[in-house]
């Protein structure tokens, strides 16, 4: 849990006043308040969109010889910013937070174009809203025209493939060409659900490894196992694969089971469990005396708190076996040879098992990759999206481990987290395709807006659709303004150019951006106007707020 | 033939036919008993491993030749557990043992660009793909998204050095790799149909897309936009089981398919709207297992048939 969010939970209950009374306040003042609020989070985060940004220092919360922040990234930004001291705007701050952060939570980016849109839509709306207009109209034509963008988006989304567009993408992202040039090739081959670990390194370069098979934590439970003992690691062949979370104490519980595998002409098993009894541990060793004819090891089960029955489900999926699980009654006693998956090869080392070419059944598999990829969309969080996603990874026959190095362990930390980000945007781009990016292709969806407002009879209507027509406008403003260009200087002629056009402001031309190269995942940019769009037709229909008081509290206990 | 081995079981498991046959004649057959040439059009055959001077009877399951075969003489074996690598057409070898256990080979590709690139592709049954980026020195797996890896078939674009693009047949379907064989992704290839035993891309794939499979028990597949979707082709014409597939070199101007099946040779000089049957019954019944047609499939071109009990027909 961050340090900001225990702030929060001490600092605002001590702002409070020692009185029961809540505060209330009403129209006008509520708009002012909500928009002052609103419009400084947003006036915060505006100077770091698009490719040339500008970066926003941050005090730090405890004072001393601790250097200010320096942040380009908006939903860091955004929850750095605790409270506001006027309680009346802090809700409005708060609100656009809330939003932002949850944005940068579940996409990991577009959170600067979200509060650009936010700003746009709310400000307008007000105004609109002061001189008569209604908000309840407003909201609902508000995801009428939401509905309407989000399709434009949708149809104008092209798939992104191959290495050489890949590595151009994260690099727009990152803006470090060694790590883009990296993450292109390592997403070209293990693809968007693929398994892919990022580590601080040791040396000043990036370095990759892509490893074969599946492999899950939980190491070998006897050093007496190691095959290599040099290398501190067991390999086997043509595996028979027993996978269970069970606690196995007696060794008499395991006879039947070595029995079997030895009559069936296995050359080797893997016990996977939670726990096994030293008595238990010589037994496999003393079946394994003569290891050219037969050989037992003994891992530790994978360790997920809530997720480990799922691991040992899609392990043996993968073997063509059965997860034997104490949860579900299992005991060795009813474990059949048939209930054992099998692999090509396995192996152990103290941290780590990996089964490859496992012996599952290729349709079974496909089948429950299918399923695991469905539960993906479902998800709701970030983290559960990110379990389930390691799920697949695992399963499609190999993951990848790129370790980021640098000078410092500051640029190594630094650079770990922007390796992390640009990973989880370069997912989402590879999942659901990318757009012409710098803002062109939301100027793309402003014709059919402009239909449905000329169309429209009823006023609400009407300007509803301008104000997000106009909206839809303001990234690409916010990006060219951040670039030292004069917004309108450069509208009517990338208006003229069609759509899909924009001005790249590195070569200061009007070009097609998409054939530039430069681009926008079209998952995060959908995201990030869904959440601007809808939260702004829901801030737009706040008309009073309410601060309940409080005790004051203490810090000491 | 090997002395040791039956003639009524030496299979022939696949056959390869240098890309000069018409004038130098060179072919090879994979036998059970190991990997035979001939030098005279497919009369008379050799076989290459007595050199090797083995102990046991050591099969070979797969063959495949350099595109540039005339220049540089490269001939690729699968054996159980490894690949043969001749750079002299079969007189000399050198071996490159791949991971334990001792995978099957079941399908050699040359890439058409091997000259400048050296890289081969062999498919396993069991143990995936691996690639070979330095003439067949070393072998990598590289199974990434390959999610069946009971690979029976492999076929790779003509124009690899551009699209990067190559295809597997498996028991569960038809997978796409287009980043030069690291990485595989699922086509849209009905499950319900594979195994798929048989690919070919078109020779003018980079223009068409279009691709043929052949399966197991249902028939002769196409795909007109790179295995996204695919066509089944006419039921009735087709037997179930297709077991090669061959294109005319001038596909799709000269739209000639050839398709073997468990005991017959189908031609079809409409892009698969008719079939005559090419052979007559008494030659194929012994069961049909590979074919080559070196210089095409035209009336009076000749083929080579590898038939199940280790013959090789010219028809």
């Amino acid at each position: 849990m961050s340090i900001d969010y225990e702030l929060d939970r001490f600092i605002k209950p001590l702002r409070s006043k020692n009185s029961q009374t809540p505060n209330v306040t009403f129209q006008p003042r509520a708009y002012q308040s909500v928009q002052r609020g609103i419009n400084l989070i947003a006036n915060v985060i505006r100077p770091t969109l698009g490719p040339l940004p500008r970066v926003v220092a941050i005090d730090p919360i405890v004072r001393g010889n601790v250097k200010p922040e320096i942040l380009d990234d908006g939903g860091v930004i955004a929850r750095r910013i605790v409270a506001l001291p006027d309680q009346d705007q802090d809700t409005g701050a708060m609100f656009l937070r809330q939003v932002l952060w949850r944005q940068h939570e579940q996409v990991g980016d577009g959170t600067a174009t979200t509060a650009v849109l936010f700003q746009s839509i709310y400000n307008q709306g007000i105004k609109y809203i002061v001189a008569g207009g209604n908000p309840m109209q407003m909201r609902s034509y508000l995801e009428t025209g939401l509905r309407v963008i989000l399709d434009e988006l949708q149809n104008r989304a092209v798939p992104l493939e191959g290495q050489q567009r890949i590595t151009q993408f994260a690099e727009t992202i990152c803006h470090d060409a060694p790590l883009a040039k990296m993450l292109g090739e390592i997403f070209d081959i293990i693809g968007e659900h693929g398994q892919l670990e990022i580590r601080e390194g040791r040396s000043r370069d990036l370095e990759r490894e892509y490893i074969e098979g599946a492999y899950f934590e939980g190491g070998l439970l006897s050093r007496l196992m190691f095959t290599d003992p040099l290398k501190c690691r067991a390999e086997l062949e043509d595996a028979a694969v027993l996978a269970s979370d069970l606690s196995i104490q007696d060794p008499d519980q395991l006879v039947p089971i070595l029995r079997a595998v030895i009559e069936a002409n296995l050359k080797s098993l893997v016990v996977i469990a939670n726990e096994i009894s030293e008595k238990a541990l010589s037994l496999l060793l003393v079946a394994s005396r003569d290891p050219a004819q037969f050989r037992a090891i003994a891992v530790k089960a994978p360790t997920d708190i809530g997720g480990q029955a799922a691991l040992l489900q899609d392990l043996a999926v993968l073997t063509g076996g059965r997860a034997v699980l104490s949860a579900a009654g299992d005991t060795l006693s009813n474990v059949r040879l048939e209930n054992l998956g099998r692999a090509r090869r396995v192996w152990a080392t103290t941290e780590h098992f990996g089964v490859v070419a496992g012996k599952g059944s290729p349709r079974a598999l496909r089948a429950h990759i299918a399923k695991l990829r469905a539960a993906v969309e479902r998800a709701g969080d970030s983290q559960a999206r990110q379990k389930i996603r390691e799920r697949i990874g695992k399963l499609i026959g190999g993951s990848a481990v790129l370790w980021v190095g640098g000078i410092s362990e500051l640029e190594i930390k630094a650079r770990t987290e922007l390796a992390e980000r640009t990973a989880e945007t370069l997912r989402s781009a590879i999942m659901k395709g990318v757009l012409p990016g710098g803002g062109a292709s939301l100027l793309a969806c402003r014709p059919a807006l402009q239909r449905m407002a000329d169309q429209a009879k009823e006023l609400d209507k009407r300007t509803t659709f301008r104000i997000l027509s106009r909206a839809l406008e303001e990234p690409t403003r916010t990006i060219l303004h951040n670039a030292g260009y004069r917004p309108s200087e450069y509208m009517g002629k990338i208006n003229q150019a069609g759509p899909g056009f924009g001005l790249d402001v590195r070569s200061g031309k009007i070009v097609d951006m998409a054939e530039a190269g430069v681009i926008d995942s079209a998952g995060v940019l959908t995201h990030a106007v869904h959440a601007a769009v809808s939260s702004a037709a829901l801030a737009l229909t706040v008309d009073v707020l309410v601060h309940k008081k409080r005790p004051e509290m203490s810090l000491e206990p | 033939m090997s002395p040791d081995v039956d003639q009524a079981q030496d299979l022939v498991y696949a056959l390869a036919a240098s890309p000069n046959f018409a004038t130098d004649g060179v072919c090879f057959a994979a036998h059970q008993s190991g990997l035979h040439r001939s030098d005279d059009g497919g009369r008379t055959w050799r076989s290459l491993f007595d050199v090797l001077r083995l102990e046991a009877l050591l099969s070979a399951t797969s063959v495949a030749l350099s595109p540039s075969f005339e220049s540089d003489g490269a001939v690729f074996a699968g054996v159980p557990g490894g690949i043969l690598r001749s750079m002299d057409g079969g007189k000399n070898w050198s071996t490159a043992l791949l991971p334990p256990p001792p995978p099957f080979i079941s399908a050699l590709a040359v890439s058409p660009n091997y000259a400048n690139d050296g890289i081969v592709f062999a498919g396993t049954m069991e143990d995936g793909i691996f690639r070979s980026g330095d003439r067949g020195a070393h072998w990598e797996a590289w199974n990434f998204g390959l999610l069946d890896l009971n690979v029976l078939c492999l076929s790779i674009s003509p124009d690899l050095a551009h699209d990067e693009t190559l295809y597997a047949g498996t028991d569960s379907g038809v997978f796409r790799s287009t980043n030069g064989g690291r990485a595989w992704r699922e086509t849209g290839f009905p499950a319900e149909a594979a195994p798929v035993l048989s690919l070919a891309v078109s020779p003018m794939f980079a223009r068409d897309g279009v691709l043929f499979a052949g399966t197991e028990s249902c028939g002769l597949f196409y795909s007109e936009d790179r295995g996204q979707s695919w066509q089944r082709v006419a039921k009735r014409n087709i037997p179930r089981t297709v077991n090669v597939i061959l294109l005319s070199p001038r596909f799709p101007q000269k739209p000639d398919i050839l398709v073997l099946t468990n005991d017959a040779l189908l031609v079809s000089r409409d892009g698969g709207r008719s079939w005559s049957k090419r052979g007559t019954r008494a030659e194929l019944k012994a069961g049909t297992t590979s074919v080559v047609a070196p210089s095409g499939f035209g009336q009076r071109s000749r083929l080579l048939v590898g038939l199940a009990d280790g013959r090789v027909l010219r028809v």
